[in-house]
Formats: C-alpha cells, structure tokens, sequence
C-alpha cells in the first residue's frame, strides 16, 4: 500500500513554518495582544455548554464582550453575533497594514457571494441583493454584471481577475453536466488557488502555510463525506496542500478503521483516526470538524506568538471568528435543547 | 309511528316490504360496519409506531440541521442551499376499500439531495440531508396511511350511523305502523262483524 502512495513531502512535525517577524506591524501587533486577553476561554465554553438552559448558558457570556447577547431573542443575539463578525472583519482591515492581505481575506467574501449569484443566475432565478457586503466587489456592481450577463450582454470585465476566473470555471464546468453542485466545485478550487497564487506573491511564508492548511483541512473531510455519503465524485479534492491525491483517493477506498494508519506519516493522523472512529460510532461528522478545528487553531496558536507581524492579526481574525461560531453553536443547541454532550463532542472537551 | 299514514291492507303490504328491505338493508350495512372497523383495525395498526418513527427521524434531521448552521456561516448556508438538485413527485391513485375511495402514493426521486460543495459547508449538513432523504419513505407512508384511515374511520362513523338509525328509528317505527294499521284493520273487522249480526238480528226480529 505504501508504494501505492506518492511520497508527498511534508517538512514539518506539526504545523508548517509561520515565518518571521515584520517590524512595521509592531504597533498593530501590540494592539492585538490587549484585545486577544478578552477572548473568551475554553471553560467559559465549558460553563455554557454545561448551563442548565439557553437563558444560563447566555448569562454565562456576562462578564465577556457578548454580554449584550443578554435578554435578547434568539434571532436578535444572531444579528448581534453577525455584527459582532462584522466588527471583527473591519478591525481586522484597519490593522492591516498590507492592503493586499486584507483584499485577499475580503475575497472570501466575493467568492462566496458568486457561489450564490451564479446558482441563481444559471438557475434562472431572481439575483436579488441580500449577498455579503464585507466583500471587495459591492452587491450592486455584482448584481449589475450578472443581470447584465442574463441578458446576452455580458461584460464580466468589471470584476476583478479572481472573480471573473472563477466565474468562467465555474459555468463552464455547469455546462458540462448540468451539475449545479460543479459551481461550488469549480469556485472552491479557483479560491484555493487564488489564494495560494496570492500567498505566493505576497511571498509569506504563513499565509502558505495557512492556506495550504485549510487545503488538507478541506481535503480530509471532503474524503470522509465522500465515503459516508458513498459519493462518486473523486474529483471534488482541492489541489496545492501538503496531503496528495493519491493518499486521499487511496483513504476512500479503504476501510475507516484502517483510513488513521494510512495517514500515519502526515500530522493529520489523529484528525483522520478520531474523526472516522466517531463517524463510525456516532454517524457525525462532529468530532471530525472539531479535530479539524482544533489543529488549526493550534497553527494560528503558534503564529500570534510572532514579536510582530501580520500573524498575530490574522490569527486573530480566524480566532475570533472562530469564537463567534462557538458562541452561536451552543446557544442555538441550548435554545433547540440539543444534548450537552453533543456540544462537549463538537467542543472537544 | 309514521305521521298520516293510511290505514289499508295496501299500507300494510307495503310496509311489511319495506321492513323486509331495512331489515336486509341492516343486515348488510351491520356486516359492512364490522369489515369497515377490521379494515380500520389493520391500517391503523402500524400507524402509532411508524408516526413515531417517522418524528425521531425528522427530529434527528432537525437536530444535525441546527447543529450544521450553527458551524457554517450564514452566507455559506444561503448559497449551500439556494438550489436543491433533489426532484421529488408524487403521484396519486386511488384504491377502494368497501367502496371506499382511498389514496395510494407513490413517489419519485431523481437526482442527489446533496447540492453543494464541500469547502464552505459542515459534514453535519450531509447527516442531515441523507436523514431527512431517508425520513421520506416513512413520510409518505404515514400519510398515505393517515388518510386511508380518516377516510375509512369517516366512512365507518356514517356506516354506523345509518345501522343505528334502521336498527333503533327506522324498524321499529315500521313495526309500530303496521301494528296500528293491523289493530286498525282488526277493529275495522270486528266492527263488520258485529254490524252483520245486528242487521242479522233485525232480519230475525
């Protein structure tokens, strides 16, 4: 089997190399080390997740920064968790000081507002406007082109070069089977390597790293959702992380209790053993996103130790980001009355 | 007691008739009531525990759904979810039990339930699509069955409506009538006979 396998080359024991430090960010830097003592722990999560109710779990959040979530309505404390999201993204832009990885963490946000605009705009439906505004394109620019593009005149020019790339991909490979899925296939594959074009270019070492991350991330549990679902669709990995197709193709044609030791040269050995043996004993994928998380949150763990550098603020950003979906998991399995250990899993605790 | 009701040997006949055809009619509408309660019996039967089941699954699939958009971001579930490649049809027959005209379903699924990437989106969102997928078969049947059983069960309920009322208004009016028609009749009788012979008795004198 080993043969079988392609020698991807992976130098690093745990996580990738984060890179060195950059004086200019010595300030910006400074800045985030006051604001992250205000993130909220693991045994706040824990005080939440163990509440007796929604009400408790939310009192638990008194003495943090979401202690304005009190007393409020489910679909308010929503609202004022997306805008607390919102908050964190513009800090997060005036702090950086390379505009250019600011465009490119705004660029999530194009392509996810693209994934939405080309399935209704290949589905024959409405555009509307309730897309994300923390893009780099506005909604109405975007409305603009593709309402312009359904009437036979289109001129996608107007978009940025990432956009527009991922776009013809993207209709493209809708066209050739009439998959609608083959959009999100298409865009997913074009952001990812957009955004290691532009790690690249920028010539940082962490944002390679992270994005590469976030590749094998994505790769490993595609791998297991294709295997639980009994899917066919083996072209749907992302190229360009440290884990090769090979060894992913090879994962889903083996068993999930022997899928851990086929991964046993890669960091993400305990991802894969632990995700899989939960599948299996739990049919949930909870446990996988949770190892996923936590390695990921141990990588930007390592880079927010940087003196100084854009490390520590996109960290933060991914941190605190990842924060808020905590936040809203347990609330909304408090208010739904999910079972506490169901959070514990998800938590990881 | 029926109302202006002619008292004559033609009423009687009659009535004696239509005694007859309820009596018939009771009979047969007694048997159908009795095959309309085992037919209710037999659909019914399977029916609390598939509603059941049918609740746990859907409660499931709701469940891994909170659980799902509550880890991805919102945006990310609008776009994962604006176009569902699932088709579902449902074609309706209908079978007839005792007369009764009751639904048959039969449905058809084309394409896969799971219509989106997998970069942006949460494994539990796949849980809950395949739950939910799964839950349908039972769905269908539960309705299916809900319905044959509201119709038999409304049917059964008129059935016996329509037995009670031959078997405690209709008969035994009509056995009434003809009971004062034929004391009517005999009083008419006797009052002949005791006429003839007085005028018997007049002749003699």
């Amino acid at each position: 089997m080993a043969e079988l396998i392609k020698k991807d080359v992976i130098d690093f024991y745990t996580y990738p190399p984060v890179g060195s430090d950059d004086w200019r960010y010595a300030f910006e830097t400074a800045v985030i080390r006051a604001i992250e003592t205000q993130m909220l722990g693991k045994a706040t999560f824990l005080d939440m997740s163990n509440a007796e109710n929604f009400e408790a779990a939310v009192d638990s959040l008194g003495a943090s920064e979401y202690a304005s979530l009190q007393g409020k309505s489910f679909s308010e404390l929503e609202e004022i968790l997306h805008i607390r999201r919102s908050d964190v993204r513009e800090q997060f832009f005036d702090l950086m000081i390379d505009k250019e990885i600011a465009e490119l963490f705004k660029s999530r946000n194009d392509f996810a507002n693209l994934r939405l605009v080309l399935r209704r705009s290949l589905t024959g439906k409405a555009l509307g406007n309730d897309y994300s505004k923390e893009g780099n394109v506005t909604v109405e620019k975007l409305v603009k082109v593709f309402e312009a593009e359904a009437e036979a005149d289109s001129d996608t020019s107007e978009l940025p070069d990432y956009m527009r790339e991922a776009s013809d991909e993207a209709v493209l490979a809708y066209y050739q089977k009439k998959d609608i899925r083959q959009i999100d296939y298409a865009i997913d594959k074009s952001q990812a390597e957009y955004n290691l074009r532009r790690a690249k270019q920028l010539r940082s070492v962490f944002l390679s790293g992270l994005f590469r991350i976030q590749i094998d991330l994505t790769n490993i549990r595609t791998m297991l959702r294709l295997k639980y679902t009994e899917s066919e669709k083996r072209n749907a990995f992302l190229d360009g992380g440290y884990i090769g197709f090979e060894r992913l193709r090879e994962g889903l044609d083996s068993d999930y209790e022997t899928m851990g030791q086929l991964f046993f040269v890669t960091p993400h050995h305990r991802i894969v053993d632990t995700g899989a043996n939960y599948l299996v004993s739990d049919k949930s994928f909870l446990r996988l996103e949770q190892q996923c998380e936590e390695y990921l949150m141990g990588f930007l763990k390592t880079a927010i130790q940087i003196t100084a550098g854009p490390q520590p603020i996109v960290a933060y950003l991914l941190m605190k980001e990842n924060e808020i979906r905590t936040v809203r998991l347990i609330l909304t399995a408090k208010k739904n009355g999910l079972d506490t250990k169901l959070i514990l899993d998800r938590l990881g605790a | 007691m029926l109302a202006n009701v002619n008292a004559t040997r033609m009423e009687l006949l009659r009535l004696r008739r239509r005694v007859g055809l309820a009596s018939r009619g009771h009979h047969l509408l007694s048997e159908k009531r009795d095959e309309l309660s085992r037919q209710l019996i037999l659909i019914s039967r399977d029916i609390g525990s598939l509603r059941k089941r049918v609740e746990t699954e859907l409660m499931e699939t709701c469940r891994r759904f909170m659980l799902a958009r509550a880890t991805m971001e919102p945006e990310d579930t609008k776009a994962a979810l604006e176009t569902p490649t699932k088709k579902l049809s449902l074609a309706i027959d209908f079978a007839k039990i005792m007369n009764v005209k009751v639904p048959r379903l039969t449905k058809e699924m084309a394409g896969e339930i799971i219509c989106y990437g997998f970069a942006t989106t949460s494994g539990e969102l796949d849980v809950a699509l395949l739950a939910l997928e799964r839950a349908f078969d039972n769905l269908i049947e539960l309705a299916e069955k809900e319905k044959q059983a509201r119709l038999v069960a409304i049917e059964l309920q008129m059935t016996r409506r329509r037995v009670n009322v031959l078997e405690h208004v209709v008969i035994p009016e009509l056995h009434e009538t003809i009971k004062f028609i034929f004391d009517k009749l005999a009083e008419a009788e006797r009052d002949n006979t005791s006429r003839l012979m007085k005028i018997a008795d007049i002749i003699r004198a």
